[in-house]
């Protein structure tokens, strides 16, 4: 079954996307170099709005208590002072009618001369300064008149006064009753601020609690789906660093910078792992390449035998013919063993535009002994004049060796196997590369999982489940895809998706 | 005993192959045809047996294991030496146990096919 393919590839343990200690360090700074918000600061200040709106609401509500209680007590004692004046009023009728003493009368208005004294900047506030003074010289007409009423016996004179006396005593009483009243109102006015007030404070409380509460979430909610898309792009083997999108940092940015350490160590383990995987397909390719090279090694070994026994009676064409034969086998040899180190040698990851039909056909040519093994036919199609490809020469092949192996593992004798390059007719600016096969196809439940690491469905000892994740790492980190299609029964075709380089191919290959 | 006379039939598709052999083999007085696919071989062996049949295992139309199947399907006296490229003890026990007379890997000298293709001889005379 073919799938998850364990000969490896692999690259040369170098990365095209490790980074360096200079980009490290970029990124570090790229964090760092923010101003802080963090997210404890963020809490911090909203409690303390919190906290804030309730020491105000409430030290509102202690002074209106202590207002209010101020009001009441005044109140009680305008109450005093109405009813001071309005008793001196009576004694004043008592006496007028009956001739009864004036003495009570003139204490209650002397009672309620203090009381207006002591109480005179209050009510000034409540009904205004010139009242409290008019009023205090009405107080002071009255009382004089009074005592003048109480001090005369001619009844002419009293008859003067009496209606003086009236009308100052009824203003003096209707006043009071003014000031109380408005005292009164005030109050209410009071009591019903104080009942609303509570409700008003609710509403901002709640209008607050949304504001920062939906402030916070955002930021926290926003910043963790971030991450959550990160952790699933990192997931699907792309390594590349975290960058910082925010213009302040917090614990978050802490975060990142430790998934950008975790991501680095994972690339420099893909790295090994491309690396010990590419050892892997070596040594399955080594197998065919000595098969292949005891071919060009016998012609070699017959030439120079033959001319050896038969020295004496070859002529000298023959001699050259043999002589020949043995050079160019020699170079045969030479170009197997070539082709096969130039995929064995490590060396540093370059990405360079590459000529994909090239790759392709050298590709191939790793293979073809496992090929001619296992009795398979392999065909190529590629299209013609194709862009070149942005990539590392040793992982491409890698990648294709790769599946060509896996093919290979997968077919029965007679199998074939067709490698095709063409442009993408779907995707603009791409091209693919089609590994099919006319195999048993991979069952549809296997399909997902294939890519996955350590998943494979060949036997013990004979896959590490790693082929195809690795091949999707390295084509990820081009830029590509890497997709099956299989129906069981009907083949399997592998699809690796690249895009083709911007750059003109003669400048940069050049 | 030399083993003269005998036919003898080289199939390998490396051209060079049966051109070196066939000198080297006819030193000892036998006759030697050399090809380079199994097809075209069988074809002439259909017309006229060989004594001794020497196929390389690995070609691409036909294998040497079929040769080898045909051959003795053919002529079951006939003695068959398979060339393998890759000496694995898989291919020497299939080529064995489907009736080879013997196998000799490459790269070989003449005389180690000498040395096996006279001992088939002996064999086919007694």
């Amino acid at each position: 079954m073919h799938d998850k393919t364990d000969n490896p590839t692999t690259t040369d343990g170098h990365s095209p996307s490790q980074e360096t200690g200079d980009t490290d360090e970029l990124e570090h700074r790229a964090f760092t170099e923010r101003p802080t918000l963090s997210i404890r600061a963020k809490v911090i200040l909203s409690f303390s709005l919190f906290f804030a709106l309730c020491i105000a609401v409430t030290s509102w509500s202690i002074w209106m208590a202590s207002d209010l209680t101020a009001r009441i007590d005044f109140l009680e004692v305008a109450g005093d002072f109405m009813m001071e004046v309005q008793q001196a009023r009576r004694y004043e009728k008592n006496f007028l009618l009956y001739g009864t003493n004036l003495d009570d009368a003139l204490h209650h208005l002397e009672v309620a001369e203090s009381q207006l004294k002591s109480q005179g900047n209050t009510i000034g506030k409540i009904v205004g300064t010139e009242h409290t003074d008019t009023m205090a010289s009405y107080l002071n007409d009255y009382h004089s008149r009074l005592r003048e009423l109480g001090s005369t016996d001619d009844t002419t004179r009293r008859q003067a006064i009496v209606p003086i006396l009236r009308r100052d005593g009824a203003k003096i009483v209707s006043f009071a009753e003014d000031f109380v009243n408005a005292e009164r109102a005030n109050v209410k006015r009071h009591l019903l601020l104080a009942q609303r007030v509570p409700f008003l404070f609710l509403g901002a409380l709640l209008l607050l609690m949304v504001v920062a509460g939906t402030w916070l979430s955002q930021s926290l909610l926003l910043t963790l789906m971030r991450f959550m898309a990160y952790t699933k792009r990192i997931g699907e083997g792309d390594f590349s660093p975290i960058t910082p999108v925010r213009k302040f940092k917090d614990e978050f940015s802490q975060l990142a910078e430790a998934f950008n350490s975790m991501t680095r160590e994972l690339t420099r383990r893909h790295d090994i792992l491309v690396e010990s995987h590419k050892l892997r397909a070596i040594g399955t390719l080594v197998a065919g390449v000595a098969h292949e090279l005891n071919n060009p090694l016998n012609n070699t070994m017959l030439s120079a035998s033959v001319l050896k026994e038969e020295w004496d009676d070859f002529s000298e064409d023959e001699k050259m013919e043999i002589i020949d034969d043995v050079i160019s086998e020699t170079e045969r040899s030479q170009r197997i063993v070539r082709n096969l180190l130039d995929f064995a040698r490590e060396s540093e990851a370059k990405m360079q535009p590459l000529d994909l039909e090239r790759i392709v056909q050298e590709s191939v040519r790793l293979v073809a002994n496992q090929v001619r093994m296992a009795r398979l036919t392999l065909r190529t199609e590629l299209e013609d004049n194709l862009p070149h490809v942005h990539g590392d020469e040793q992982m491409l092949k890698q990648v294709f060796v790769n599946l060509m192996l896996n093919a290979v593992d997968a077919l029965p004798p007679r199998g074939s196997i067709t490698v095709s390059a063409r442009m993408d007719s779907k995707k603009d600016g791409f091209l693919v590369v089609k590994v099919q096969d006319d195999g048993p196809g991979i069952p549809e439940h296997f399909q997902q999982r294939i890519f996955e690491p350590f998943f494979t469905t060949k036997g013990k000892g004979k896959g590490t489940g790693l082929g195809l994740s690795v091949s999707q790492g390295i084509i990820h980190k081009l830029g590509g895809f890497l997709k099956v299609e299989s129906e069981e029964g009907e083949g399997t075709t592998f699809i690796v998706s690249l895009p083709v380089t911007d750059f003109p191919s003669d400048i940069m290959s050049g | 005993m030399n083993p003269k006379d005998l036919r003898i039939m080289i199939i390998d598709d490396e051209r060079i192959v049966g051109k070196r052999l066939k000198p080297a083999i006819e030193k000892t007085g036998s006759t030697v045809e050399i090809f380079t696919d199994g097809e075209t071989a069988l074809n002439r062996f259909q017309e006229q047996p060989f004594d001794i049949v020497v196929t390389d295992i690995r070609m691409d139309e036909m294998d040497g294991i079929e040769v080898l199947e045909r051959v003795l399907a053919l002529s079951p006296r006939t003695k068959v030496i398979i060339i393998t490229g890759y000496a694995t003890v898989e291919v020497a026990r299939e080529a064995l146990s489907k009736g080879a007379f013997d196998f000799i890997a490459k790269p070989f000298k003449p005389g180690d096919l000498r040395v096996i293709i006279n001992r088939a001889g002996r064999e086919l005379e007694s």
